[in-house]
């Protein structure tokens, strides 16, 4: 990749975000004037708890270079117990996104309160910043533009087989 | 490699047996409606599911090396009318008695509504496509090399047989986790690209999933369409990493998924790999006792958190 690309890619960050704490946090970091990277895109949620592994996957292949979720503090969730079983949840899908073959470092998951306007901050700057350095998240969108047939159309058989018509 | 060393299946003679008499007197006297059970088919050698409501039909059940499914499905599917007639009898190899296990921890089955008829097996065949081949160390399924269910327990009627012991085989899966563990991530994408693009999205995985029982699956739903139903890689992609997700937890292994597939995908790779991670996570091992909730709708204060910031 030459220095042109590098500098001109600019990282698709979508931030998963529960509306108790995070949102609030990030709301706090704006009403503050804290500047953050205008990459990240947030997506507000009820809780971390309704957050689906599935929306997950589909932020990368429809075009975001790396994928933030963040909830209220073990214990503070607003539902008792949905950032828990996110938790849980997150884990699995982290490993499993591992075995897959998913670069980890693009998925980033924080805790960031209401009162944690900084840390937001933090949080966002240090995932853009990291995904900005390691490029764009190319292999779910290589994926999306494969038209791929569950089997090789050009094979030497076929070919024979075209031939002999 | 070669050296393939045969099976011992000497108890399936016996076992089929105890199977018939006990099927027949449950249905004669009354305890149940009907027994599910595997009755030789066409092919010599071959079985396939039957379900039994007389004595006379009862008579044909048979345990073999060819008998593969996993007869829990049956039960899975048209759940909603088994109580109406009253008791089912199943024949269940431990590893499917693990599945009944967990279906009945997720509230689909009742215990009472069924009577359980285990099986001592000593392993079943990986393919059936020649179902006549003999039990050996080649032809025998990988999930039998791993298996440590070959007497179940806590089964209504198990036919008085020991399993010979089995020698130590060599677990396929394990292998395989520790082989693309060790790979880097770069390769273990490649792989598992060239897999699932050979998938045709036939959903036989989920069709013969025991646990795969939603009425109306998430990837089958459009507005919002989460998940891309037509047979292209990133919906095949899409497709399996979210059935592995759902599967988490709770898949006990009966590898079922992988006999159908059309494409040989090796399918219950993800399934054992998410097992092991909740092993390791969680200490948590599907299809031992009717648990309430299983690793991923309960939690811990405790739970490990290194990963989040």
């Amino acid at each position: 990749m030459d220095n042109r690309t590098q500098q001109d890619f600019e990282p698709k960050i979508i931030a998963f975000v529960c509306t108790w704490c995070t949102y609030a946090g990030a709301d706090l970091a704006g009403t503050s004037r804290m500047q953050y990277p205008s990459n990240v895109r947030v997506l507000k949620f009820p809780c971390t708890g309704r957050i689906d592994p599935v929306f997950i996957l589909k932020a990368f292949q429809q075009g975001a270079d790396g994928v933030l979720v963040s909830g209220c503090h073990p214990g503070d969730c607003h539902y008792i117990a949905g950032n828990f079983h996110a938790r849980r949840r997150f884990a699995a899908f982290r490993k499993l996104l591992e075995f897959i073959g998913v670069d980890l470092n693009r998925l980033q998951f924080s805790w960031v309160s209401a009162a944690e306007g900084g840390k937001w901050v933090e949080v966002v700057t240090d995932l853009t910043e990291k995904v900005r350095t390691m490029g764009p998240m190319v292999e779910f969108k290589e994926l999306a533009l494969e038209e791929q047939w569950s089997g090789a159309i050009d094979t030497p058989e076929l070919k024979e087989a075209y031939n002999a018509i | 490699m070669n050296n393939h060393a045969a099976l011992d299946t000497s108890i399936y003679t016996a076992v089929t047996e105890a199977i018939r008499v006990e099927a027949q007197r449950i249905l004669s006297e009354g305890q149940v409606t009907a027994v599910i059970g595997y009755a030789a088919s066409r092919r010599k050698g071959s079985a396939r599911p039957v379900i039994a409501t007389d004595a006379v039909a009862a008579d044909k059940l048979i345990f073999t090396a060819a008998c593969v499914n996993n007869l829990a499905v049956y039960l899975t599917k048209a759940k909603k009318d088994i109580h109406k007639g009253g008791k089912i009898g199943i024949v269940v190899k431990g590893c499917d008695l693990k599945a009944l296990i967990g279906l009945m921890g997720e509230s689909q089955l009742k215990r009472e509504d069924l009577y359980l008829i285990g099986v001592p097996c000593s392993g079943v065949l990986g393919s059936t496509m020649q179902p006549a081949t003999e039990l050996t160390t080649a032809t025998i399924a990988p999930k039998c090399c791993e298996c440590d269910v070959h007497q179940p327990t806590g089964c209504d009627f198990i036919p008085s047989v020991t399993v010979p012991s089995t020698p130590q085989l060599e677990g396929k899966y394990s292998a395989e986790i520790a082989r693309l563990e060790a790979l880097t991530p770069a390769e273990r994408w490649s792989y598992w690209k060239e897999q699932f693009a050979k998938c045709i999205k036939c959903y036989a995985c989920r069709q013969v999933c025991p646990f795969c029982f939603c009425e109306q699956c998430l990837c089958d739903r459009n507005k919002p369409q989460m998940v891309d139903s037509t047979p292209r890689p990133s919906g095949n992609t899409a497709w399996h990493i979210v059935r592995a997700m759902h599967l988490a937890g709770r898949c006990a292994g009966c590898a079922e998924c992988e006999r159908v597939c059309p494409m040989d995908i090796p399918l219950n790779l993800l399934n054992r790999k998410m097992a092991k991670e909740l092993k390791e996570l969680y200490d948590y091992e599907s299809g031992l006792e009717v648990l309430e909730k299983g690793p991923l709708n309960s939690f811990a204060e405790k739970d490990d958190q290194s990963f989040i910031k």
